[in-house]
């Protein structure tokens, strides 16, 4: 198969994004590599009855 | 004694920022116990065994936020809201920007070429999937990602020719970046693709201590090759490796593949023109040899074959030597103390300890045994000869991984210990980059008391541990052996040597009686 992106990650500086508790972009930064941390929240707070509604109506990003 | 809670209706709050409350409530004074979580129907099963399920609580939905404590008094209870609140908002203190979804991030950052999602596991596959879109590759932390989602997020990485590393992945290190829970490695030319991330830490780490180190480590996470999911990561990570001008040499390791993954697997590594060192655990050498592999028995077999690749092997004790140091080690035990106690933070290392010494002492007892008749009965209440996984999720439940909360096995090191019958107790310590920062000193206290408490006793408790990890990681692992063995504790090279040196011991406590 075609591995060009891969390829070309093994070659680029990480710029990671991380999406979740923060310890785990604190761990990478202070490796010395850049991260942009996402502070996750389960969409419509958790509630699974509005997320359904919400997928349905294209609310979700 | 009163039951205080306090709510926050609809604040999320993740399982670290929970742990971290938890653990610093319960240090304060005039609290008896205390939790807080969401308050999902599994945390009111925990609390109502704790008789501390009030009404109240009962009718929160999952989304939620509850604090519940038995207290000595409601000023108590406040007292230590108000520290916990303070240090919360320290350890919090926001120093850069953050985004509210990967995609805000993307568009501020286009130049971000690497996604790391740690979200429940339900919630991954969308997570994966804008990740993908947004052109990244992912390495995924989450675990029980139903498997269906694990094969849609890898087509759909396929398709667009980026890596999903995971979901479940503990370890990948990718361009020298230690990423979920690896350990910090040397680079080198050794190129690692696993569904083990404790067998590809495991191998990196001696790789690294013998003076090579890695190009790239691919975690595709422990189902990839499992037949629902078909081994696209591990296919995908073997073309890479191929192609990667620094990757010289190719390591696979894995649980066995299913029959209808290994087909396809095969082929890829006959096309290889590196030499792919093969470690799938239950496939036989002649399978591994046919379609041009290097066999490997066991793990560290496998970092053996490769240091043999560059010249170089890692000195381990050998059977007789093992055998002295058990004569040495049973010297003060008692006659009626006669097994041993495994207590692992992952599967891999349980699994291979177990099959190590089952061939010395016959089988053992857990709550993931070899065979299913050898099934504790209750995780916690160990019999003869038994080893658990506090890794299981029985005891994640709601919890990270031991390797970064070592909370979730400690309090049964004393309850082993205790057991008059108990000679050995194995403990296994990971370092990584987001784990506990001193994961050996978090037992300690225990341990030197296990073995003052036995001593008054008369008994001798013999401690046996193995560190995985690196003299480059932040906990250094060096420094961890060295605590370990201040306090007499056997720190043996690897999993498999720790396993059979605990087995020699037990064997030669029943032959001296």
């Amino acid at each position: 198969m075609d591995t060009s992106k891969i390829q070309e990650l093994f070659k680029s500086e990480l710029k990671i994004v991380c999406v979740g508790p923060s310890l785990f972009s604190t761990a990478i930064e202070k490796q010395g590599f850049t991260t942009y941390q996402v502070d996750w929240i389960p969409p419509a707070g958790g509630d699974r009855e509005l997320q359904a509604l919400l997928e349905i109506m294209g609310g979700l990003d | 004694m009163n039951i205080c809670t306090r709510i926050e209706k609809n604040r999320y709050v993740d399982s670290l920022d929970t742990l971290f409350m938890m653990s610093v409530l319960n240090e304060q004074e005039g609290i008896e116990v205390a939790f807080a979580s969401l308050a999902s129907d599994s945390f009111k099963e925990t609390i109502k065994a704790e008789n501390l399920l009030t009404d109240e609580i009962r009718a929160l939905k999952g989304s939620d936020f509850v604090i519940v404590a038995r207290a000595e008094s409601e000023a108590a209870f406040n007292k230590a809201l108000d520290i916990i609140d303070k240090e919360y908002a320290s350890a919090n203190k926001v120093e850069k920007k953050t985004y509210r979804t990967s995609k805000d991030a993307v568009k501020e950052h286009p130049d971000a070429n690497l996604c790391q999602i740690a979200v429940p596991g339900e919630f991954a596959l969308s997570e994966v999937t804008k990740a993908l879109n947004l052109g990244m590759h992912c390495v995924v932390f989450s675990n029980n990602v139903p498997l269906e989602d694990e094969r849609k997020m890898k087509e759909l990485a396929r398709e667009k020719g980026l890596l999903c590393m995971g979901p479940d992945c503990g370890v990948a290190n990718i361009n020298g970046a230690a990423l979920v829970l690896a350990s910090i490695n040397n680079r080198g030319p050794f190129g690692i693709c696993g569904a083990s991330g404790t067998g590809i830490q495991h191998v990196a780490a001696i790789l690294h201590e013998c003076g090579t180190g890695v190009s790239q480590t691919i975690g595709t996470g422990g189902n990839d090759l499992k037949e629902p999911v078909g081994g696209i990561m591990m296919q995908m990570g073997i073309d890479a490796l191929e192609e990667d001008p620094e990757t010289r040499y190719i390591i696979l390791i894995s649980r066995k593949p299913a029959d209808s993954v290994l087909a396809p697997l095969f082929c890829k590594i006959e096309k290889c023109t590196k030499p792919v060192v093969v470690f799938f655990m239950g496939c036989d050498r002649e399978t591994v040899e046919k379609h041009g592999g290097i066999y490997a028995s066991n793990l560290d077999d496998c970092a053996q074959r490769a240091l043999e690749l560059v010249g170089k092997s890692y000195r381990l004790e050998s059977d007789e030597e093992l055998h002295q140091i058990a004569a040495e080690a049973i010297k003060g035990v008692a006659p009626y103390q006669k097994y041993l106690r495994g207590m692992y933070t992952g599967g891999t290392y349980l699994d291979e300890a177990m099959r190590a010494m089952e061939g010395i002492i016959g089988p053992i007892y857990s709550n993931a045994p070899l065979s299913p008749e050898y099934k504790l009965e209750v995780s916690t209440n160990s019999i003869r000869n038994s080893a658990v996984d506090y890794g299981e999720e029985e005891f994640t439940q709601g919890r990270p991984h031991p390797a970064i909360d070592p909370g979730i096995r400690q309090p049964y090191i004393m309850k082993e210990a205790r057991d008059r019958e108990v000679a050995v107790i194995i403990l296994d310590f990971i370092l990584t980059p987001p784990g506990h920062m001193d994961p050996v000193g978090y037992v300690l206290r225990d341990v030197v008391n296990a073995q003052k408490e036995a001593a008054a006793e008369g008994r001798k408790l013999i401690f046996i541990a193995t560190v995985l990890g690196t003299d480059a990681d932040i906990q250094n692992k060096k420094e961890q052996c060295r605590k370990l063995e201040e306090v007499g504790v056997i720190v043996a090279k690897t999993n498999f040597v720790a396993a059979k040196l605990a087995a020699e011991i037990v064997r030669m406590l029943g032959e001296r009686r």
